[in-house]
């Protein structure tokens, strides 16, 4: 019975991760709207180009007339003509009129199969005088066609193709809580007993728990290049990381520097226990209570519920499930090795 | 384990006979005495007597800091031998540890009095800081920050103790990350003083900064007697 379930957790971790780095590639992006240019704009007549990531929205020389680009200025249309359609791009004219009702314009694509693309800020108009738009320039709000993309993970701006690494980063910090909630939970059998079996299992959670925790660095220092544009910005949420990392590293140079001292796991499990009170402290209150450009700051450090769509929870679940499993096989590697060692030397 | 009067006593007079010790050594005072002023009058040289907030704010808490480590790294050194014998027959753990906490709360006052005061005699305010709107919550901040310094340093250096070699850097490999945080704030807190930032903006730093010194108090005393029995 033992053995049966052994083999379910284990392979079912290793199927469902298999299924994660395959579908995490493989699903393609929704379209969205990245760049227009030129960005800023001149009175009267000009074209624009509006790029596009993701899935192509349209194809080579498609029918120009099924595609709509309307501008927004508050909350007035003005009107363009389709000039080019390409799978990532689209060209427009557009003749923009001396009195607008905002200098800020945003970019609506209104697309056949792909639904409406959107580009909030699209172009500036600076020479733009305030009012309202001449009634010769104003479009009509076309009508939206329902997307029909399939399986594909949603368009976030800034994020954009980056977004497969949240089946990375995220579940490497969840997996390092579990295992040193689980570390902590030896810590104090140990302090409780002063059982070696609890020193052994603490030991392999913090080892096991400080890969994880490493990793969970680098695949958010990597996230931060990309959206925020540098390896490592000053914010609590990454100051909370690296100080867990650096306190857990101090766990095993306190073991280290005691050798082969009897005491050792008394204290370490003291260690231990304050280190993951601070972890709780550090990474779940205190950026709550601080600014921070780490996702769903209000009240939440993660992404909030209207950022995950089915499609990316359909991956996202089972990565965690996924590395949580691993991430407990490796622990019960190296526990079986402490014990091993500990038996060699015991004997 | 229970906090009883007998305890309190206990912690009283730990504490009392800390300050004494220190008072009669002499020396040990004398160096953390020295070791602030002499890395105060660095800071002073380094700066070519010309600071930004930024600058002061960080040379405040670095000179903080390894003053706190100075007097505090040494705190359990004393327990180490015939001592440590005798106190663990007639001193209980919570007593012990508490009358240590006691004597840290001192030692931040002092700490605070004499870097702060170096710093105002040697690099006086910082320029640019305009007119200084906020001094007590320039010295609150200093000495709030200290405290949960000097707490945690309290806790740290009662684990480096027990290890028989080299204790001394490890108490300081152990007790930095741990110390990150608290220094994060304090810097914070003292920019926010010396700028025009207003008091409202700044009041939940000294509400932080007592929290985490009672958490990690609250949290030694716990610990502590584990670190005692062993």
């Amino acid at each position: 019975m033992n053995g049966a379930w052994n083999w379910i957790w284990k392979g079912g971790g290793i199927v469902l991760l298999a299924y994660v780095i395959l579908r995490g590639f493989s699903t393609p992006l929704q379209p969205g709207l990245v760049t227009a240019a030129p960005s800023q704009l001149k009175l009267g007549m000009q074209t624009v180009t509006l790029t596009a990531a993701g899935q192509p929205f349209g194809k080579e020389g498609a029918s120009l007339s099924e595609f709509t680009v309307v501008l927004r200025a508050g909350d007035q249309l003005l009107k363009t003509e389709t000039q080019e359609v390409q799978p990532h791009g689209i060209t427009v004219a557009v003749n923009v009129p001396g009195v607008l009702p905002s200098r800020a314009l945003d970019a609506f694509v209104f697309t056949p199969s792909a639904g409406t693309l959107f580009l909030g800020n699209a172009c500036f108009v600076e020479e733009a005088a305030k009012g309202d738009i001449p009634a010769s320039y104003v479009a009509n709000k076309p009508d939206e066609s329902t997307p029909q993309l399939g399986f594909s993970f949603p368009f976030q701006p800034n994020i954009i193709e980056s977004i497969r690494n949240l089946l990375w980063h995220v579940p490497m910090w969840f997996s390092m809580f579990f295992i040193m909630g689980l570390g902590f939970v030896a810590s104090l059998g140990q302090l409780r007993t002063g059982k070696v079996m609890w020193d052994l299992r603490a030991e392999a959670a913090v080892r096991t728990g400080l890969l994880f925790g490493l990793l969970g660095l680098a695949t958010g220092s990597l996230w931060a290049r990309w959206t925020w544009g540098a390896w490592w910005v000053s914010d609590p949420q990454l100051n909370g990381a690296l100080v867990t990392v650096l306190l857990y590293s101090g766990y095993l140079i306190l073991r280290s520097a005691m050798g082969d001292d009897d005491r050792v796991g008394r204290l370490a499990a003291v260690y231990n226990v304050f280190a993951f009170v601070m972890l709780v402290i550090l990474l779940m209150v205190l950026p709550r209570y601080t600014e921070s450009l780490h996702p769903g700051k209000d009240g939440n450090p993660g992404f909030n519920k209207y950022d995950l769509d089915n499609s990316l929870r359909a991956v996202f679940y089972p990565a965690v499930i996924g590395w949580g499993s691993l991430c407990y096989w490796m622990y019960t590697l190296r526990l079986r090795m402490n014990r091993i060692a500990y038996s060699l030397l015991s004997r | 384990m229970a906090l009883s009067l007998r305890t309190l006593r206990n912690a009283w007079t730990v504490a009392r006979l800390e300050w004494q010790l220190e008072w009669r050594q002499g020396h040990q005072l004398a160096a953390v005495g020295l070791f602030a002023i002499a890395s105060v009058y660095v800071a002073f040289q380094a700066s070519d007597q010309r600071t930004d907030p930024a600058s002061w704010t960080a040379m405040l808490w670095l000179v903080y800091l390894f003053s706190g480590f100075t007097a505090i790294g040494r705190l359990f050194d004393r327990e180490r031998s015939d001592v440590r014998r005798y106190l663990q027959w007639t001193a209980d753990p919570l007593g012990l540890i508490l009358g240590k906490l006691f004597h840290s709360i001192l030692t931040t006052t002092a700490l605070t009095a004499l870097v702060l005061g170096a710093f105002i005699l040697f690099l006086g305010w910082p320029q640019g800081a305009g007119e200084l709107t906020k001094p007590a919550l320039l010295v609150l901040g200093a000495w709030l920050g200290g405290l949960s310094i000097t707490v945690t340093l309290v806790f740290v250096s009662a684990v480096a103790s027990q290890v028989r070699a080299g204790s001394g850097a490890l108490g300081a490999v152990l007790g930095l990350p741990l110390l990150l945080p608290q220094l994060i704030l304090s810097t914070r807190l003292t920019r926010g003083a010396l700028s025009d930032t207003p008091w409202a903006i700044l009041a939940e730093y000294p509400l932080f900064l007592a929290a985490i010194s009672a958490g990690t108090a609250t949290l030694a005393c716990i610990l502590f007697p584990y670190i005692w029995r062993a």
